[in-house]
């Protein structure tokens, strides 16, 4: 047998590189000049970044352009401005505007640190702060133990592809990168975005789910790259849809409303979006919860057996939140004849959300991914069923520790948004959406990220996110990102009393 | 004829100018090229209306931080930043998110909906480091306030009988005691507020006998009127010092509250003689022990063991520990010994959110009473030093009907939460959520179980 590797080495597209100007506006060190300044030039002719630049002719050098500053760690170097004034006038310190980016989750460093992946295709090393967040628990306080010495590797060498299908019915379907995305319906998000996420899912072989509201025409041509999301509100479901999708996902549950059903407020709800959903314009629609044809595991079978018949193909995921007895329900599942359990973990994105679901209904990933695990190794069923988590997962490093914890693949979102130059402001819900012209459905706004500026960033953030895996997996010996899964051993937890986590 | 208990809820203006949350500065190298105005889809930027030639200063409270205008201006002049009176309102629990979520639900009645993923911190002390259970599939559920099926927010107050008893006839020989019903299991305690006017104490309980629920009062803060108007749902409370032998009780709710003092055992006698027909609540500053004093109370066949915890939820005096321990320690007492529906369990102090209700509830608490949070759902910006005459929200001054208003969004909103976890839980009445903390995830349990899965890894 000619393992995935062997396929798929081949297809990772080289990097685009085509630097977008457009996000470079953060500043996170802000450089000040006080008035004390003598317009020596001393500092343009020192910083090689160009933070201190005066027009040829000018008396006055320009105000700096902090945006290129590395900040006060350049102390160390014999050419830190700050250090070399003759007047002492510059000073360097964090920005206000940094500050006010991002949030404990995605700190500002995180958020940063993904534009510039997504610009550039360069991984990050992986002992870079920005790759865990500041939360104070979960992944952010989870280290993988590296030997300490640097291995000559070849990425060709290493595979970082996942098998979806474990069982011995369905289309066998190998991915591979070890994730795929998640479900953001159209109404939630723009049709750029959707095509954007697509056209970079078709590039890497791997799929994108376009959550529960069914999706326009203009994404037909995507159908080998599209999950199906069977939700409870069954938007966009019809038989045709069942046929041509390859990965049929049942949502039970969402991470980050558990228990709740889908939201989609009346503005975002466009004459285009209610048309797909066969709704009224400008309503809110908000979907039940759970399926009234589920009460039962019997009755999660009877459903997986529906689209068995109408599409005997395709392959199955059960997706769902992330309770005290998942384990029994990803049990249940597998006995239904599910392919895939997606445990999606409480602190998952989402389009809009009551707060008090997003913090306080069912557990983190990070919790529930080494119990599942475990609970399906007990009953030997590990094996034939692939174990996906979401919600929550950042950063590759995230995806690594996620599988290192026990799953097989993961699930992803936020991250590409955040590629797209999402800043994380939650306003995603109401009004004209997004302000940023992702989550959108409002056309003037949804122009400002054309689908192949955002495919060729998605595609530099899979580039750059694939080669931290193959350090990470050359370093850790291993040749196949599969050995990772369940190797807890190799994770340092740093673990604090519950009364110094906190805000 | 079944009737839909529904919070009546109305768009309520705040008085007060909005705190920012997030201020854009304007340098003084802008050059009034408009570019913000176009970029901000949340009228931020304005040209000045004096002089339309320049821009006017950023509305700041309309900003939602999308970083769009600092992202767009050609000179770079805009610059983001914390807004510093947001940053630095409240104190310990009441965090500025937390007082400015309450202004906004008892501004709208709405429950909070927001894009994007959580984004706090991963956990916390006591209730932060608490998730409640949701069910998948399995269990049969319900559609929470979207839905179809009934979800009862409905709580007992008093001694509910343990077992009924029956003559050979059939006739009921249980005597009952004295029992109420609200039906939410919120309880506004005007006590413990710091400020309160004439207008505050009718508006609150107007809102309160609007939504069938009680409101506690000093006795001696009461006029004839007020009782004459909202009495039916006034529970008064007698201030320690007074001889309960004597005091004449306005007729009303069925209901009085006495403090617990070294002669609590002796007025609880003279009380419970006295008015056989009331319920008798005591209120009791949480401390060391408290499970045990709850067990004396229920001893002496007092109806409400009201529990005060301080403004952070924490125990008084040196133990400090939080209502969340607390309350599950006199819930295990009472449990041990058989007879946990024979008193009432209210807990007050650091309810904060709306997630503090379900919480304290899962917990062991029957019922919960409201009081600072009432303040903040009038604006209140929690000073450190307070007074009528230099309050920054004048909050004397306010109309009772304003006062009212508010305080039904605020309640009504956290209704609505409460609905939305028990939907998610699968528990059709909110009496069945007390003490299950079968259905309650806790961040140490959780984190030992994870701790030990870590140690057992290997390789597959």
């Amino acid at each position: 047998m000619t393992s995935s590797k062997d396929i798929h080495a081949a297809a990772y597209p080289a990097i685009a590189l085509d630097p977008s100007e457009r996000l470079r506006f953060m500043n996170c060190h802000s450089v000040t000049r006080a008035d004390t300044c003598i317009s020596c030039g001393m500092c343009e002719s020192l910083c090689p970044y160009g933070v201190h630049r005066r027009v040829e002719g000018h008396a006055k050098i320009l105000p700096p352009d902090d945006r290129k500053c590395i900040g006060p760690s350049c102390s160390v170097n014999y050419f830190f401005c700050v250090a070399n004034c003759p007047t002492k006038s510059l000073s360097v310190g964090p920005s206000d505007n940094s500050r006010s980016l991002g949030d404990p989750r995605w700190p500002a460093d995180v958020v940063l640190a993904t534009w510039r992946m997504a610009e550039t295709g360069k991984p990050m090393s992986l002992d870079d702060p920005a790759n865990c967040g500041l939360s104070g628990g979960g992944f952010d306080e989870l280290r993988f133990v590296l030997p300490s010495k640097k291995t000559r590797y070849d990425p060709e060498d290493i595979s970082v592809s996942v098998d979806l299908n474990r069982r011995g019915t369905g289309e066998k379907i190998t991915l591979p990168v070890p994730f795929y995305g998640g479900g953001m319906s159209f109404g939630s998000i723009s049709v750029h975005t959707m095509l954007a996420r697509l056209k970079a899912a078709k590039t890497w072989g791997t799929f994108i789910c376009t959550g529960e509201g069914g999706y326009p025409a203009l994404l037909v041509p995507f159908k080998d790259n599209i999950v199906l999301q069977i939700a409870t509100g069954l938007f966009g479901v019809r038989e045709e849809t069942i046929q041509r999708s390859r990965i049929i996902e049942f949502k039970y549950a969402q991470g980050a409303k558990p228990g709740l059903g889908g939201h989609l407020l009346g503005d975002k709800n466009t004459p285009d979006v209610a048309r797909m959903r066969e709704a009224v314009p400008y309503t809110s629609l908000f979907s039940p919860f759970p399926f009234h044809s589920v009460y039962s595991v019997e009755d999660h079978k009877k459903h997986l057996d529906w689209i068995e018949s109408v599409n005997p193909k395709a392959i199955l995921s059960a997706k769902v939140s992330t309770p005290t007895d998942e384990d029994m329900v990803a049990v249940g599942s597998y006995y239904a004849g599910a392919h895939i359990v997606h445990l999606d973990g409480g602190y998952g994105g989402t389009g809009a959300a009551p707060e008090i679901a997003k913090k306080n209904i069912a557990m983190p990933i990070e919790y529930a991914i080494p119990k599942v695990h475990r609970f399906l190794e007990v009953e030997g069923i590990r094996d034939e069923i692939t174990l996906i988590a979401s919600g929550g997962i950042r950063t590759a490093m995230d995806v690594a520790k996620a599988i290192a914890l026990g799953a097989d693949g993961v699930v992803i979102g936020t991250s590409e948004l955040v590629a797209l130059g999402c800043v994380r402001c939650g306003n995603c819900e109401s009004g004209r959406g997004c302000p940023r012209g992702i989550a959108t459905t409002d056309p003037e706004l949804e122009r400002l990220n054309p689908p192949d500026w955002g495919a060729e960033r998605l595609d530099n953030l899979y580039t750059a996110w694939r080669l931290q895996w193959c350090e990470l997996l050359a370093r850790l010996g291993m040749e196949d990102i599969s050995e990772l899964s369940g190797r807890t051993d190799l994770l340092r937890y740093r673990d604090r009393p519950a009364k110094e986590v906190g805000r | 004829m079944y009737e839909r208990y529904h919070i009546p809820m109305k768009i309520v203006e705040p008085r007060a100018p909005r705190i920012p949350e997030f201020t854009i500065s304007r340098a003084d190298n802008c050059i009034n090229c408009g570019r913000c105005e176009q970029a901000c889809i949340y009228g931020v930027h304005k040209r000045s209306e004096s002089d339309p030639r320049e821009m006017a200063d950023p509305v700041n409270h309309l900003c939602k931080n999308c970083f769009r205008c600092v992202a767009e201006c050609p000179q770079r002049a805009l610059t983001m930043s914390n807004g510093a009176e947001y940053c630095s309102l409240g104190r310990g629990v009441w965090t500025p998110l937390r007082i400015s979520t309450i202004w906004g639900e008892a501004e709208t009645g709405k429950i909070p909906v927001f894009g994007a993923g959580y984004s706090g911190m991963f956990s916390g002390p006591h209730f932060d480091g608490m998730w409640t259970d949701m069910s998948e599939i399995v269990r049969p559920t319900r559609d929470g306030i979207h839905g179809r099926e009934f979800i009862s927010t409905s709580v007992d107050i008093g001694r509910l009988p343990l077992s009924l008893q029956f003559t050979p006839s059939g006739a009921l020989r249980t005597e009952l005691p004295p029992l109420l019903e609200i039906p939410i299991p919120m309880v506004l305690d005007l006590t413990r507020l710091r400020i309160k006017s004439e207008w505050m104490i009718r508006g609150i309980a107007s809102a309160a006998k609007h939504m069938k629920t009680y409101v506690f009062a000093d006795i001696d803060s009461l006029t004839q009127d007020m009782l004459s108007d909202y009495g039916d749902c006034i529970v008064p409370v007698i201030p320690p010092g007074k001889d309960v032998s004597t005091i004449e009780l306005p007729n009303g709710t069925g209901m009085v509250e006495l403090t617990v003092e070294t002669s609590w055992k002796n007025d609880s006698k003279t009380l419970l003689s006295r008015f056989p027909e009331m319920v008798v609540s005591f209120r009791v500053k949480a401390r060391k022990g408290i499970e045990d004093t709850v067990l004396e109370m229920l001893d002496r066949d007092i109806a409400v063991a009201h529990i005060d915890y301080d403004d952070d939820g924490e125990e008084h005096g040196a133990s400090k520990r939080h209502a969340s321990e607390s309350l599950l320690a006199i819930h295990s007492k009472l449990v041990s010994v058989g007879r946990r529906d024979a008193i009432t369990v209210m807990a007050g102090g650091g309810l904060a959110a709306a997630e503090h209700v379900p919480k304290s509830i899962l917990c062991g608490a029957d019922i919960v009473s409201l009081d600072k949070a009432l303040l903040m759902a009038l604006e209140c910006r929690d000073c450190v030093e307070c007074a009528a005459s230099s309050c920054p929200v004048d909050i004397a001054a306010a109309s009772s009907e304003w006062v009212e208003g508010r305080v039904m969004n605020m309640v009504g909103a956290w209704r609505d939460q409460l609905l939305e976890v028990l939907g998610a839980m699968g528990i059709r009445e909110v009496r069945r959520l007390r003490g299950e903390v079968g259905r309650a995830l806790f961040f140490d349990k959780l984190e030992e179980e994870f701790k030990a899965a870590l140690v057992g890894g290997g390789r597959r």
